[in-house]
């Protein structure tokens, strides 16, 4: 299975998952945008040595993964692009920073080992929260969320419009690398002297395919306006999962839940 | 080049949001005027941005090497495009691999279009392309139009890429989640993403050429400077030449400055000295910025009262050793709380689908 | 009711496309459009909709001029389904698509989607509608097409290969459909069996000008009619 086809799976994954239906599926997608980028900003925003400020927020996450039924390991597949990219950033820190902070019997930890901890926990906290927000809310919904977010229509419709195409645009370059490497045993990419032909090919036919887009869309009256299915208003249950929400970041932002919690027993 | 959102400070990133959105909302304006006279660019945008999307995942294989490169695709949309629908329809793709591959976090969506999609939309086109195709008709000297988007393209990439990489150092390090020093990171950085830019810039090219022979018209600048005329071949020339001078004092400037400063220096001078704790250096940081400075300190007083684990309690490792042994235990206690949220769920769920299966 | 009187097109000058091009289809009709490849059975269709100016001679269709002061009356009247499904079905679901049109035509929300379901029942593709275009096969992806035109409810229905690429128990349904729709529609294809099986009328365009145009079993029988015009005598009239 080739790039192409691994991500058209990826995506089928994702519209399947939103597909499912649970309380967190129906809340409003503007308010769970919102309340999910709160999140991440709270996340983001504790101290780097805060591991055990930090280590509350994943309740939040956890409890809605089980609420909408998405299983929290189909997330963890996604941490292969994050995980290396925050340890490439993070392992530099317990070199540098040697400063030692707790003792536990033999094992000394230093304030880098904490702070690149803290690091991929935040990495790992904010993947599950951007995932659940797409798992539970699909691109229509999304593209639905930021209208009602007052975003511009131009650039939502151009979203819109872009995931749409970019199925059918995965597939054929799928087809054409399929094609290619069957002519070319033994090469492990496109070789320079079609570097330029292999891509271009496909966007002039890309020209024909957006011609013909236009003009369907001519043809069913586009004046420029574009419609989307999810219409509703956001409701009471909407605003009262938002403030709980926020209320609980609020919460262990400001409140050492972990360490007022162990305080009792030392 | 996508940053994850632990790799950013949510100062530093509602700032390049602010940037970024500010950008993508001029740009939005340019193209809703431009509406009218061309309205089917927007499924233009659309198929191709898309097709960048899935362009990205080909293998080009390197010659002479056992590697190969990507195509990133921010200089060749402006392009085909312009700078403006170059830009959104960027901002397009890199929102979909945030949001259904996970490539690139969603708070550092900002950054992540300011360092990928600006650079290689705006001062790629503007400085680089346009001055580099405007003039010179392109019907009767065809290698020297062939030679112009070469350069334009290697050119463009290459600088858009660096910029944009010393802005993902720039960035990680006034969010101060790294220890590694700014000197060192930039180091690090600029070096990796001139090879990236240089394939980059050879994959764009030969793109771009490829439109070129089959359907010139598609080239941003090309076409009108062909029919209108405003400028003449001889102007091109010069402005070839003052574009290619300000680039190498650009590149020079920027890399004698790495050469000779000291890195301790001017990561103090960014980021405040290290001693006096973070909190202390979120009120620099925001001064450095030139506003909100009443905002940033109130923060960071907050900041250090609330503040689990405070810079400065290293110093004393009694107390630090103290706080955290009960941090360990209540962090146990919040993992088993989570664990027991998740066989909760599990048990409900379980039921539930009983219960749907008895009726 | 469609009218091509004296219809001349070029893309370029001097290189005509259409040559005088001269044809009424009657309400209630259904007639096919064939010709080989290059024939000018696109420029025909692209003309009667409005797509390309007619500089040349004069269309009306469903009563209306075609022309730029109706195009939005006569595409309104008018669905074409196009040949690549995939060109034609720009949002994310198959419900989203078909609440283009209508929604743009200005119909209120309620009479949209009534009309949506009944076009989905007529074609028995209710257990399509919340499903995501790019994950329907191409026998979905095709009836979901149609669907999205018929929710418009156009008087008349232009096909452009509706069969093309279908395996054939998809090409047997969409015969089947077109069969049970009623009003006036014209089909293009090269699935000639499929014109027989759909057609009363067939209109043979070659070069850019009608060559016959007559009832389906005539037309259609005329080997060496269709052979002079590189086209085949459908598969089924062929082997007997």
């Amino acid at each position: 299975m080739n790039k192409m086809d691994a991500a058209l799976r990826e995506l089928a994954g994702m519209d399947d998952l939103a597909a499912l239906s649970s309380g967190i599926h129906r809340l409003h997608p503007a308010v769970k945008f919102l309340a999910t980028i709160l999140y991440i900003f709270t996340v983001a925003s504790f101290s780097r040595y805060a591991l055990s400020g930090l280590l509350p927020m994943v309740l939040w996450p956890v409890l809605l993964y089980q609420m909408s039924g998405i299983p929290v390991s189909l997330c963890f597949r996604k941490l292969r692009f994050v995980l290396p990219l925050v340890l490439a950033v993070g392992i530099w820190n317990p070199l540098l920073d040697r400063v030692p902070v707790l003792q536990i019997v033999t094992l000394t930890v230093t304030g880098g080992i904490l702070s690149m901890c803290t690091l991929m926990l935040k990495g790992v906290l904010c993947l599950m929260a951007s995932f659940l927000l797409m798992a539970t809310t699909g691109i229509d919904r999304l593209c639905a969320a930021l209208r009602a977010m007052h975003v511009p229509e131009y650039p939502v419709t151009l979203l819109l419009l872009t995931y749409r195409y970019i199925s059918v645009m995965l597939r054929e370059v799928s087809v054409m690398t399929d094609a290619y490497s069957l002519r070319a045993p033994g090469q492990r990419g496109i070789h320079f002297s079609a570097w330029g032909s292999f891509l271009g090919q496909l966007l002039l036919r890309s020209m024909d395919r957006a011609q013909s887009l236009y003009e369907s869309m001519l043809l069913r009256g586009y004046r420029g306006g574009f419609h989307y299915a999810e219409t509703r208003p956001i409701a009471r249950k909407d605003w009262l999962f938002l403030g709980l929400s926020a209320a609980s970041f609020a919460f262990f932002r400001l409140v050492p839940v972990a360490q007022i919690l162990g305080g009792m027993f030392v | 080049m996508h940053m994850a959102d632990a790799l950013l400070a949510p100062a530093v990133a509602g700032t390049m949001y602010v940037l970024s959105g500010t950008t993508a909302g001029l740009s939005v304006r340019t193209l809703r005027q431009e509406q009218e006279a061309d309205p089917q660019k927007l499924p233009v945008m659309a198929v191709t941005s898309a097709l960048v999307f899935a362009g990205q995942m080909i293998n080009y294989t390197i010659p002479g090497t056992g590697s190969s490169g990507h195509l990133c695709g921010g200089m060749l949309l402006s392009a085909l495009l312009g700078p403006q629908a170059g830009f959104l329809s960027m901002i397009v793709i890199l929102t979909i691999q945030c949001l259904f591959f996970a490539d690139g976090g969603l708070m550092a969506l900002g950054a992540n279009v300011w360092n990928m999609a600006f650079y290689g939309c705006f001062f790629g086109y503007y400085v680089i392309w346009r001055p580099l195709m405007r003039g010179g008709s392109p019907e009767k000297d065809r290698t020297n139009t062939r030679m112009r988007i070469i350069a334009a393209s290697l050119l463009g990439c290459i600088l858009s890429l660096q910029l944009g990489a010393f802005s993902v150092v720039l960035e990680t390090s006034l969010s101060g989640i790294t220890e590694l020093p700014f000197g060192a990171f930039a180091g690090l950085m600029q070096p990796i993403h001139l090879a990236i830019g240089l394939v980059e810039g050879l994959i764009t090219s030969a793109v771009l050429l490829f439109v070129y022979e089959s359907r010139p018209e598609l080239l941003q600048e090309l076409s009108c400077a062909g029919a209108g005329g405003r400028l003449t071949a001889k102007r091109s020339l010069r402005t070839t030449v003052i574009v290619l001078a300000v680039t190498a004092a650009f590149v020079g400037g920027a890399l004698s400055l790495f050469a000779s400063s000291d890195p301790d220096g001017l990561e103090w001078a960014l980021f405040g000295n290290e001693e006096e704790g973070y909190a202390a250096n979120m009120g620099l940081d925001e001064e450095n910025f030139g506003n909100q400075s009443a905002v940033a300190d109130t923060a960071g007083r907050i900041q250090e009262t609330t503040s689990l684990l405070p810079d400065y309690s290293f110093k004393d490792s009694e107390s630090a050793a103290g706080t955290s042994v009960s941090g360990l235990i209540g962090s146990a206690m919040v993992a088993a709380v989570a664990a027991g949220i998740c066989v909760a769920g599990g048990f409900f769920r379980r039921k539930q689908q009983q219960k749907a299966g008895t009726i | 009711m469609i009218e091509f009187a004296n219809v001349s097109y070029a893309y370029e000058k001097d290189r005509p496309v259409l040559r005088d091009v001269s044809f009424t289809v009657q309400d209630g009709e259904t007639v096919g459009l064939i010709g080989c490849n290059g024939a000018g059975k696109s420029t025909v269709m692209k003309l009667l909709l409005g797509l390309l100016p007619c500089t040349e001679g004069r269309i009306t269709a469903a009563g209306l001029p075609v022309d730029k002061a109706h195009l939005p009356q006569v595409r309104e009247r008018l669905g074409f389904v196009l040949q690549d499904p995939d060109a034609q079905m720009f949002m994310p679901t198959v419900y989203e698509d078909m609440l283009f049109g209508p929604l743009n035509y200005g119909m209120t929300r309620e009479e949209a989607d009534r009309r949506i379901d009944a076009a989905l029942k007529q074609l028995r593709i209710e257990h399509l509608k919340g499903r995501h275009n790019h994950r329907l096969s191409g026998g979905e992806k095709r009836m979901a097409a149609i669907a999205t035109i018929l929710a418009m409810q156009p008087e008349i229905l232009l096909m452009d290969e509706p069969t093309a690429a279908l395996d054939p128990y998809n090409r047997r349904e969409v015969i089947r459909t077109i069969g049970d729709l009623s009003g006036t529609k014209v089909i293009t294809s090269h699935d000639l069996d499929m014109i027989y099986d759909t057609c009363e009328r067939v209109i043979l365009l070659h070069d850019g000008a009608v060559c016959a145009d007559g009832p389906a079993e005539q037309v259609l029988h005329d080997r060496e009619l269709l052979e002079s015009h590189r086209l085949e005598l459908p598969l089924r009239f062929s082997v007997s």
